[in-house]
């Protein structure tokens, strides 16, 4: 659950973007970085390699303003995809309340995508993560590219929690602030005391 | 791993912990004193007011503390429990409070390394019992509502542009 800081009226959450190496969740970050009205946002940090692959995490914190006399903000991160970083990747999922997996929808990408994902529900249950408590949005990548699979085949695959799912194309944008939108408001609606 | 829980902080218990970092900062000399959570949240900074980017602060003091811990398990000991680097101006020390809190501090020449770390260990026995208090208490987040989610709904549509580029 969220930090929820009565005495300074603030309420922060944290959202996760998880998926293999390549699949696009820098570009996803980058682009509402880009996009966002800047009053909103704070500074995007970036842990990467020289070949710009992300060695650590990205992290961009959004403001949403007050809501109900709360200051709410989302604090968006990215774990490294490549397969010997799951030591951070660990980390950087620790006190997640959402998580956005991104898919590339490229056929050659199959099994990358699959080990991402069975990874990603090992790290959240070895965190002992409570995943009706957790937001989970799939966000399928890379649509623009001819040699991909259907949308059907791949929620089969990837979503066996039956989680909302999204088409993408992280590089011009294409439902990269729905998959925002719909995140944070899965995590929101998590949060919310019965 | 242990269960991460959610943290709900109340008035009461934010003034005493205010009213804590603010002495620790006048005593040891320090320039600046936060606490975050290890996910990487901020919570509070003395003095209230301070200049610095918390945010990025925090989330890069919380994933050096713990790839500082994972370091820790890779050589088999059983827990670095404080984090220290040392600038040309100034100085970061970072020291885990409770398993979901850090104490951040930063100095610079004006003070002492020994200093700062004999008031720091004295202050996080002060604030252990407090956070560890804030932990089990979960009845104060009932201020997430469902009118709340309801409104953040309507402020999150309208934050975030529909256009694309290219």
């Amino acid at each position: 659950m969220a930090l929820i800081n009565l005495a300074a009226r603030e309420i922060n959450y944290k959202i996760v973007y998880y998926g293999c190496g390549l699949c696009g969740k820098t570009t996803n970050i980058q682009y509402i970085h880009r996009r966002v009205n800047p009053a909103t946002r704070g500074r995007l940090v970036s842990i990467s390699t020289e070949e710009e692959r992300t060695l650590y995490f990205d992290f961009l914190p959004l403001s949403l303003g007050t809501v109900k006399g709360l200051r709410t903000r989302f604090h968006l991160y990215t774990v490294p995809g490549q397969s010997f970083y799951n030591a951070s990747r660990k980390l950087v999922l620790q006190g997640a309340d959402g998580v956005v997996f991104v898919a590339d929808s490229q056929i050659s990408r199959l099994d990358e995508n699959v080990d991402s994902y069975l990874n990603m529900w090992d790290n959240l249950l070895a965190e002992g993560e409570d995943p009706n408590r957790l937001g989970l949005v799939i966000q399928m990548n890379k649509r623009d590219l001819s040699s991909v699979f259907s949308v059907t085949d791949l929620t089969d695959l990837l979503n066996h929690t039956d989680s909302p799912v999204i088409e993408a194309c992280a590089l011009t944008g294409m439902g990269v602030f729905e998959t925002l939108k719909t995140t944070c408001k899965q995590v929101i609606a998590k949060s919310v005391q019965p | 791993m242990a269960r991460r829980k959610g943290l709900v902080i109340n008035d009461e218990q934010m003034r005493q912990v205010d009213g804590v970092l603010a002495k620790l900062q006048r005593v040891s000399g320090s320039r600046f004193v936060a606490l975050v959570t290890t996910s990487g949240q901020p919570i509070t900074t003395s003095p209230p007011d301070v200049r610095s980017d918390t945010l990025s602060l925090a989330a890069l003091a919380a994933s050096s503390f713990a790839a500082t811990r994972e370091l820790a398990e890779v050589l088999n000991e059983r827990e670095f429990t404080l984090l220290f680097h040392e600038g040309r101006e100034s100085n970061l020390h970072v020291m885990q409070v409770t398993d979901q809190i850090l104490l951040v501090i930063t100095f610079g020449r004006e003070t002492q390394v020994g200093r700062v770390r004999l008031f720091t260990s004295r202050v996080v026995e002060v604030l252990k019992p407090l956070f560890e208090a804030a932990e089990s208490i979960h009845g104060d987040a009932a201020v997430i509502d469902f009118d709340y989610s309801r409104e953040a709904g309507a402020a999150i549509d309208g934050l975030f542009p529909e256009h694309t580029e290219g």
